[in-house]
């Protein structure tokens, strides 16, 4: 442990590396995204997604109802989820480079309320089918009733957080180029979801 | 006193004016100040410089060696420092190449000091008055320790100055010395047969581990009584601090009422990833190690050791969704935050074919993606959780987002 110690409080300089935090996005914004831009031009640079309401996004925090999820692949198992919030459906998979999540997923038994963590991942449909955007999970957990609600209001106060910053950051001012979305529209968003917690 | 290095320092300092003395010529006349005329070293070192800045027409030199006096508190490491101080602790030197070792106090606070044999300094007094020139400070264990050595001047000096220790709170506490006034709250069990007690001690800024070693002479503290702590050493193990009372001087003040804080901040936040090595740990039994051993039962200094001490704990992320912050939880709080007992974890892996991995996935499912308040100190890359709480949900805080989010529709 002592060395260990010296590992994590000895080389602070190295050591101190930023992870990225999880966002908390409704699948009602997650679905709009859509540009998708890297930072720094080596391999490993994160890769981030442009959220509407002007924050670029890593890594995602999503909890909900999982409520379907489908195995696909013979030799290359992955595994396909429907999570529901109040505002919608977010599309989280899990494939081979994600054994973790996806023996998680498969050990789910939808309906039930899921944490994920996972990496916003934006998709050409194969067929011209259009644009889409799936969260490839890090990790898929069952939580309780108590831990999606207090997700929704985490939720609902990040949305009117990057609302407020808009037009005040560099990133709000790409996704206003990017989108024209009215950020007006995810706040009314934000009411419907938290008017859907008043019951 | 090595009057070589005092010459060579003298010569570096002509030097950086500009002229070059030869060290030898510096060293004859210190020694005949020393040797034959009985001058202290430090006097004759002054009176060298001066003779030298006459003799080489250099000025600013007297100045130079007359380094200002630190104030103990202020004192960090990779310093040459001189202090005036009083010696309040002494104790066993644990190798032949050191004469003494101790505590050596002013009224900013205190220092540990180690007195190298070849040093040829003086024998230090308890209870007597120092000035320590051109001493240098190093770190030990993250703990600033003042070096006294061969080109150490030191002078007992003759002052009847009350020295009052300058008392600091649990929360403000840091690798070194310090005195505070607090309460024992906790004994704990002891994990080694050289340990007279262990427990917590806390004032209303918090809680800090104690330990006091089998020594002749030392009691141990009562359970909620207060005491004032004068000069015990602050130790840093496991990102955790400690104190450590043998070196100090424990007064018990039975009429004392203080209340205890639970101490540290709190970070509020959910569990985003639960890193590998958390659940069951297995330890090294040797005394001072407590390493974390490999599956193998390995350690990296004591190798195999198939004596070893089961342990619980969480290492993991808390992410509000701005800032991430790595957390530790040792075993009290693990047992909470999972609802797995050490005993029952040990069960669980013994009676699974998983083994340990079972205990990972259960405390892994237990506090994924849960809102956790956590409290805890921030150990610069890790925060240190003493207590960690399930974030409940609370219908005002609804009824304020809802009033901001319909605010300016
Ligand atoms: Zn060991």
């Amino acid at each position: 442990m002592k060395r260990e110690n010296q590992m994590t409080f000895g080389n602070r300089r190295e050591a101190r590396f930023e992870r990225e935090p999880a966002r908390r996005v409704f699948a009602a914004e997650l679905r709009e995204a859509r540009h998708q831009f890297k930072e720094g031009t080596e391999e490993k640079s994160p890769t981030y997604v442009l959220l509407p309401t002007g924050q670029r996004c890593n890594r995602a925090f999503v909890v909900g109802s999982m409520t379907e999820k489908m195995r696909q692949g013979e030799q290359n198992i992955f595994y396909r989820a429907r999570v529901v919030d109040p505002t919608g459906t977010t599309f989280v998979t899990a494939g081979n480079y994600q054994p973790e999540a996806m023996q998680q997923i498969a050990r789910v038994e939808p309906p039930a309320f899921v944490a994920v963590v996972g990496k916003p991942n934006v998709f050409e449909a194969p067929d011209g089918g259009g644009v889409y955007i799936s969260l490839r999970a890090e990790s898929v957990t069952v939580v309780d009733r108590e831990t999606r609600d207090l997700w929704v209001l985490d939720a609902a106060k990040a949305t009117l957080d990057r609302i407020d910053a808009y037009g005040t950051t560099e990133d709000s001012k790409k996704a206003a180029e990017e989108y024209r979305i009215d950020p007006a529209l995810f706040r009314k968003t934000v009411a419907d979801a938290l008017a859907q917690m008043h019951l | 006193m090595d009057l070589s290095i005092v010459a060579e320092r003298i010569s570096q300092k002509i030097l950086s004016k500009g002229k070059n003395v030869d060290q030898k010529e510096i060293e004859a006349k210190l020694r005949l100040l020393v040797d034959e005329f009985g001058v202290q070293p430090a006097e004759a070192e002054r009176t060298v410089i001066n003779e030298l800045g006459r003799e080489y027409q250099v000025q600013g030199l007297a100045g130079a060696v007359e380094t200002d006096r630190h104030a103990i508190a202020e004192l960090v490491p990779d310093e040459w420092v001189t202090i005036e101080g009083k010696v309040v602790g002494l104790s066993a030197p644990n190798s032949p190449s050191i004469a003494q070792t101790g505590i050596i106090a002013d009224a900013s606070g205190a220092i540990r000091f180690v007195v190298w044999a070849k040093a040829g300094a003086p024998c230090l007094e308890q209870g007597r008055w120092y000035r320590v020139e051109s001493a240098v400070v190093d770190a030990f264990r993250n703990a600033p320790n003042l070096k006294i050595h061969s080109g150490t001047t030191v002078t007992a000096i003759e002052t009847d100055k009350p020295l009052l220790p300058s008392v600091v709170n649990v929360a403000e506490l840091k690798p070194g010395v310090a005195s505070v006034h607090v309460k024992m709250v906790q004994e704990w069990e002891a994990r080694s047969e050289r340990i007279l007690q262990t427990g917590l001690v806390g004032d209303p800024t918090g809680t800090t581990k104690f330990t006091i070693w089998k020594e002749e002479g030392k009691e141990p503290l009562t359970s909620d009584t207060v005491y004032d702590i004068y000069y015990a050493t602050v130790d840093e193990y496991n990102g955790r601090l400690s104190l450590v009372l043998n070196s100090g001087t424990v007064v018990p003040d039975e009429e004392a009422e203080l209340d205890v804080g639970a101490g540290g901040q709190v970070y509020g936040g959910a569990i985003v990833h639960v890193g590998q090595g958390s659940g069951l740990v297995k330890r090294c039994p040797v005394e001072g190690c407590n390493r974390v051993l490999s599956r193998q039962n390995y350690c990296p200094i004591h190798e195999i050791q198939p004596e070893f001490r089961y342990d619980l704990r969480i290492k993991a992320v808390l992410d509000d969704g701005v800032t991430t912050k790595n957390i530790l939880m040792q075993r009290e709080t693990t047992e909470a935050a999972a609802g797995l007992t050490l005993d029952e974890a040990v069960e669980l892996a013994e009676n699974s074919p998983l083994g340990m991995d079972e205990v990972f996935l259960r405390v892994q499912s237990a506090v994924m993606g849960r809102y956790l308040d956590c409290r805890g100190r921030d150990m610069d890359t890790t925060v240190l959780v003493t207590g960690a709480e399930r974030h409940r949900f609370d219908p005002a805080a609804l009824a304020a987002l809802i009033d901001r989010a319909g605010g300016e529709a």
